[in-house]
């Protein structure tokens, strides 16, 4: 099943000398439950490519399309709510709120839709991030791996169809990336959730259904390599 | 670049914008503190323009005689000398035009510009012994004309005869008195004054000093040279108070108002300054990490800190002092508009250059004060803070927000409020702070109420009170009459009575009012109740400050040769009727008066008259009572009088409501600041949490839940604290004097609330404006 279209995708930056063709023409498409990188050197556009089919940037031409929906055709509110009900964000530098607990931080997406949270799933959720013991600390008292799985778990409650994530593990350890990455892989397997991955490192690749390669503001497919 | 400190510029362009709130706030300590001086200045322009209008713009006078006077002339301090003299003041000394007694004032012509009333409103002041100038109430009732003839009669018996080259103006008083006034010029009135005693050649000798001059050490020079005794002085008191030439109370009262309401708003703008730097240095922690791991010292960075927000002040003072004056120029305009003749003399756009050098003094201090604790906090930030990238967070939580109690987005905005102890007090104390100025100096408010009397409604334009052999002796259907006449707006006709108390011999002084009256009263009545009074049941008793007939006792009088029962239904306030301060007065209605006394008519009438009455009018009503009242009766014209009154009244009103607004702007300015800060430092938050997926609505619920959160408890201090000490200065202030016990300051705590409810409102917008244009994208990334 078709998850997410996106279609000719073009943004420009800046105008004269100053102008940047951050995104030119870019097309794609990805399934249900499927795991996709993006990889590509600094500057080629792999960040306004995520934000543009997350909702938090516009595109300057073309569509997104998530489960059939067209997200730059809803009103702001609409969209926000929309986001957040569909797409769990995941941020190289974490962007926790400081001032809620590691549950909290989990339970916040919900907490926005006025929904009680199932303490079922919030417990689950704390067990496959292994931070059962760290649920009543605040984020400052954790490291920086623990903090980014805080924040996959915030992304994965609402059981989003797509999981956005940008160098999820740019600030994190080999260890704490490979955690990272388990968690990812686990969640387009085991819960059937599209990701989408932003990432500098080409080892990472390897768990990825599906690499793509920005450059320039073109995006391609590389093989991928299933496992 | 040549030196680190040039850093604060490149620095300050790049941060432009965080720093607009520092900024704001220093240019407005400055302002307020220009506007109290700069309005306790023109106060005190007004009040001396209306004391040199009133009393005359004379500094000193001395009884010497020719030679003496001739030898004061010629000191170097004298700007200006007059003699003048006065015969017949009290209207008893037997000089007669026409048979009615004639107060007479004779003076160089120099005088004139000392005094305003001696002021010739026609024709030209007497320039030989033989020429006169009559006041407008001798004209007229004598019907004469300029160039005319004019005999008076001395008490020695032989008639002068003058011509008349001018009408004199009446004077506040002589139009009071209803009194017959002369001017001669000096040689003239010299002529006129009984010969043989020594004393006719002594005059007074108007002096009017030079500026800057020490008024009082001239004067003290003067009493030696001439050994002059003290009777032998006198002083312009008003004038020179106001001119600050005497260590008068008064006035220092008002400039230390004035002070300690500077410094107030020198701790509220030390408590804004200094939180708005310390979020800024917050913000900037990495920045300041960055600067010591390159190698600046603590000190240093102290240093730049300081020297950051000193170059706020160059744009920022100028800024505050230059609104302060527009809004100075604005009060004065307004108080020139409102009440013009009165406040002529103010000038539109005077600089009060107090009031600048007040601000720009403050301002400095203020800034440097207020910048202690941050550059401290700046200087101990340690350099690895810049390596270890937590900083940029500005208030780290100490604990969890409660999302049980509340929906998440009112209680994150909760416990951004109350999350950090000290900021939680700091923010709401600030706002406690304006509850308290406010609550505390609105008692002035009723202060001033009571001390400088306002025009009661009641009021008269004109007072008729006859003479006190037949007391009551003006019918009540001639005071329904008279209410007809034109020009006429409402009269209020009272009758007096004596009465004796057989306990101790003492005098009573019973009033009746009628009805509109009693209610009007009723404004002022300390305890009690008005319907006993007005049904005739019983009478309200004067307040006095040793003793009161207590409300709910009963006396006894004799009235009418017989004894009668009095009851006390209650406790008015001091009224102007009051004849004897140290007699009881007692205030019934009509009907009682009728009842005790037997007396059907009045023996006073306080006429008000419509705003566009004519003189003619006026001489139709006096026409009126004259022939009612016959020969023994008052014909007071307070028009004049009035008018002073209310003009004094006003200018202190503008004063001390001004206060309360500069304080409502305090509270006003807090809030806003308060809470823009916060949310500017939380920006990047509210980005992550607007990615993470809230609406901007929900954010915008979370801004106000923190705004109330400090907003309630800064009420709830605010009234805890504000309300002790306003019982306390009410107590002092009005209680202590004029009896009226202390209630709760019902206008003023809703006022308060309703400016603080209102700064909530714009608090929020603001934010709320900037939330929904942040960009997402560009507020998760920036760093
Ligand atoms: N707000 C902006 N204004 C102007 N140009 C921008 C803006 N944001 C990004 N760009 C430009 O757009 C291009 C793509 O930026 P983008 O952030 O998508 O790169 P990236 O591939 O994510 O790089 P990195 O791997 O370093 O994160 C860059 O050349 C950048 O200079
Ligand atoms: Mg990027």
């Amino acid at each position: 099943m078709e998850i997410l279209r996106v279609e000719n995708l073009s943004k420009v930056y800046g105008a004269g000398e100053a102008r940047v063709e951050a995104l030119k023409q870019v097309s794609f498409t990805m399934e249900r439950g499927e795991f996709g990188a993006v990889v590509g050197v600094s500057g080629s556009g792999k960040s306004t490519l995520l934000n543009c089919i997350g909702g938090l940037d516009f595109a300057d031409q073309g569509k997104v399309f998530l489960s059939g929906r067209d997200l730059f055709a809803m009103g702001e509110n609409e969209r926000t709510v929309f986001r957040r009900q569909n797409i769990g964000f995941i941020f190289q530098s974490f962007h926790l709120i400081q001032e809620l607990d590691v549950e909290q931080n989990i339970m916040f997406p919900l907490l926005l839709d006025y929904k009680k949270p199932d303490q079922e799933r919030v417990d689950e959720i704390l067990e496959v991030l292994g931070l059962k013991n760290r649920r009543k600390h605040l984020p400052g008292q954790l490291s920086g791996g623990q903090q980014q799985r805080v924040a996959i778990g915030r992304a994965l409650i609402t059981h989003p169809a797509l999981v956005l994530a940008d160098e999820p593990t740019g600030n994190l350890d080999s260890q704490s990336s490979q955690d990272v990455m388990e968690l990812l892989c686990k969640a387009s397997r085991h819960y059937q959730q599209t990701v989408l991955m932003i990432t500098h490192n080409m080892n990472l690749t390897a768990s990825a259904d599906r690499v793509f390669q920005v450059s320039d503001g073109k995006l391609s497919e590389l093989g991928g390599v299933c496992k | 670049m040549k030196h680190y400190l040039d850093l604060i510029k490149i620095s300050a362009k790049q941060h432009r914008k965080q720093n607009r709130m520092t900024r704001l706030c220093i240019v407005l300590a400055v302002f307020l503190v220009t506007v109290i001086f700069g309005m306790a200045d023109m106060e005190m322009r007004s009040q001396y323009i209306q004391a040199v209008k009133t009393d005359g713009g004379w500094h000193a006078a001395f009884v010497m005689d020719e030679e003496q006077g001739a030898l004061l002339g010629e000191r170097p301090e004298v700007k200006e000398i007059a003699r003048y003299g006065a015969l017949n003041y009290n209207l008893e000394g037997g000089y007669q035009i026409k048979g009615v007694e004639t107060g007479i004032c004779g003076f160089d012509k120099e005088f004139q510009e000392m005094l305003p009333d001696a002021e010739i409103l026609e024709g030209t002041f007497p320039e030989t012994a033989g020429e006169i100038a009559l006041n407008e109430n001798a004209m007229d009732r004598l019907g004469m004309q300029i160039g005319g003839k004019v005999s008076m009669t001395t008490p020695q018996g032989d008639a002068r005869q003058y011509q008349i080259t001018g009408i004199a103006k009446n004077t506040a008083l002589t139009a009071e008195l209803d009194a017959f006034c002369v001017f001669l010029n000096t040689d003239g009135f010299l002529a006129l004054s009984p010969e043989g005693t020594g004393a006719a050649r002594e005059m007074l000798y108007y002096v009017e000093f030079r500026k800057f001059c020490n008024i009082q050490k001239a004067i003290g020079e003067i009493r030696t040279q001439f050994e002059l005794e003290d009777a032998q002085v006198r002083q312009n008191t008003k004038v020179l108070m106001l001119m600050l030439q005497t260590r008068d109370s008064y006035l220092l009262s008002f400039y230390l108002l004035a002070g300690i309401l500077a410094v107030l708003v020198m701790i509220a703008g030390i408590f804004m300054i200094t939180a708005s730097m310390n979020s800024s240095i917050a913000r900037r922690t990495e920045f300041f990490g960055m600067m010591r791991c390159l190698g600046a010292t603590g000190k240093q960075v102290v240093r730049f800190v300081r020297k950051e927000a000193l170059s706020w002040c160059k744009e920022a003072i100028p800024a505050g002092v230059a609104a302060g004056v527009a809004v100075t120029w604005a009060l004065c305009g307004m108080l020139r508009f409102l009440s013009p003749g009165l406040f002529d003399g103010l000038p539109v756009l005077g600089i009060s250059w107090l009031g600048a050098a007040a601000g720009i003094l403050m301002g400095l201090v203020t800034v440097l004060l207020a910048a202690r604790s941050p550059a401290k906090r700046a200087g101990a930030v340690s350099p690895l803070t810049a390596v270890s990238g937590n900083a940029g967070t500005v208030h780290a939580a100490k604990r969890a927000a409660h999302t049980r109690l509340f929906k998440v987005d009112m209680a994150l905005g909760i416990h951004h409020a109350s999350g950090s102890k000290k900021n939680f007090f700091l923010v709401a104390g600030s706002f406690a702070f304006s509850i308290v100025l406010f609550l505390s100096f609105g008692t002035l408010i009723d202060f001033m109420h009571h001390a400088v009397t306002p025009l009661r409604a009641s009021a008269p334009d004109i007072a008729v009170n006859v003479g006190s052999e037949e007391m009551n002796r003006i019918p009540a259907e001639f005071a329904e009459d008279l209410e007809e006449y034109p020009g006429v707006k409402r009269i209020f006709r009272k009758g007096y009575a004596y009465l004796t108390m057989p306990a101790d011999g003492k005098d009573v002084v019973l009033i009746s009012y009628d009805e509109r009256q009693l209610r009007m009263a009723e404004d002022t009545m300390v305890e009690g109740k008005l319907s006993e009074v007005l049904d005739g049941k019983g009478v309200f008793s004067v307040f006095l400050e040793e003793r009161t007939l207590a409300c709910g006792s009963n006396i006894l009088v004799t009235a009418g040769g017989k004894e009668r029962k009095i009851h006390v239904s209650g406790i008015i306030e001091s009224v102007p009727d009051v004849l004897n301060p140290s007699v009881d007065t007692l205030i019934c209605s009509e009907k009682m008066f009728r009842e005790l006394t037997g007396e059907k008519g009045f023996a006073s009438l306080d006429i008000q008259l419509e705003k566009d009455v004519t003189d003619t009018q006026v001489q139709e009503i006096r026409k009126a009572v004259g022939q009612v009242c016959g020969e023994d009766y008052d014909f007071s014209d307070k028009r004049m009088r009035n008018q002073e009154v209310r003009g004094a009244y006003f200018s202190m009103s503008v004063f001390l409501y001004g206060f309360l607004a500069v304080i409502a702007l305090i509270a006003f300015f807090n809030i806003i600041n308060c809470i823009g800060m916060s949310v500017s430092a939380r920006m990047r938050e509210y980005g992550a949490m607007r990615a993470i997926g809230m609406s901007v609505g929900q954010l915008i619920r979370m801004v106000t839940g923190e705004t109330l959160t400090y907003t309630v408890f800064g009420v709830i201090f605010g009234y805890l604290a504000g309300l002790p000490l306003n019982r306390f200065m009410f107590r002092t202030l009005v209680t202590n004097r004029w009896g009226e016990a202390w209630s709760l300051p019902g206008w003023e705590m809703v006022v308060i609330v309703f400016v603080m409810l209102a700064s909530v409102c714009l608090a929020v917008l603001n934010p709320a404006r900037q939330i929904k244009r942040m960009t997402v994208v560009e507020t998760i990334s920036r760093e």
